[in-house]
């Protein structure tokens, strides 16, 4: 089927961007490659029916925090000589995935053996931007104001972190 | 149909983990976390759609408005940290150690 043959490529390729991620010694290759992980996940989203999230991914996530990150990233001008050293990267890696396959295999487990869900026909507005606002607007109006709040402290924060204009540094 | 979705996620988070605990530059640490709440995210959504209720799409939306904080404050943090070590080694950044 069609939308299985979409799901393969999108896991493949969220799967080889992730592994990117983890594997590339230069931090700027390790965005590139969480970039494509990123966009992959956009359309999974966007076949899991999920319209306003599959938007805001692309639009919020692979778009403003990763351009952020990047730009941060060469704003910073980091060489070969900058990055550090990491001589036992590979050793390391092979000791994380040692220590972190039988909680992946639990989980797996765990999530196989939720009760069966055959691929249903979502209702006609499931996902789109009314219903996630209504939803949004009523039920988590609270959560969202908290959100708003948040969002003003680490500008704030940010602005005061960053800048320190008056200290002589 | 949806078990294969949430095992994409836990691969994703796996994946994530293993890059916050065996790298040690602190930008690749940092998306390395970016990538568990993505993967938080995915099985949000997946779940949404297995109970056909938005709320999943709200929490998703949640993450990724505190992710944008984070990504904020954490890159304040490190261009800081920069500034003062000339470092991006997480182990060169051990000032609360005492």
């Amino acid at each position: 089927m069609f939308a299985d043959g979409l799901f393969i490529l999108f896991t493949v390729f969220a799967v080889v961007g992730a592994a990117g991620l983890v594997l590339f010694k230069h931090p700027m290759n390790g965005a590139m490659s969480f970039v494509v992980t990123l966009i992959a996940l956009a359309g999974l989203y966007a076949l899991l029916n999920a319209k306003l999230i599959f938007a805001i991914q692309l639009i919020v996530y692979a778009g403003a925090i990763m351009s952020l990150i990047i730009f941060i990233i060469m704003f910073l001008n980091i060489q070969e000589e900058d990055l550090p050293a990491e001589e036992g990267r590979f050793k390391y890696l092979i000791g994380g995935v040692i220590v972190v396959a039988p909680v992946g295999m639990l989980l797996t487990k765990a999530v196989n053996s939720l009760p069966g869900s055959e691929a249903t026909i979502a209702g006609a507005g499931f996902g789109g931007v009314k219903e996630v606002g209504v939803k949004l607007f009523t039920e988590w109006l609270l959560p969202f104001e908290i959100v708003s709040i948040l969002l003003l402290v680490s500008l704030v924060g940010a602005v005061v972190l960053a800048g320190k204009r008056g200290t002589n540094k | 149909m949806i078990q294969s979705y949430l095992t994409v996620s836990v691969i994703l988070f796996c994946l994530g983990i293993v890059g916050v605990i065996s790298r040690r530059n602190v930008f690749t640490v940092f998306m390395s976390i970016e990538l568990m709440l993505n993967a938080a995210n995915l099985s949000f959504v997946a779940l949404a759609r297995l109970h056909e209720s938005m709320d999943g799409h709200v929490l998703a939306l949640m993450v990724m408005a505190v992710a944008a904080a984070e990504a904020a404050l954490a890159l304040a943090v490190v261009i800081l940290l920069h500034k003062h070590k000339g470092k991006l080694d997480t182990n060169v950044f051990s000032l609360l150690k005492g």
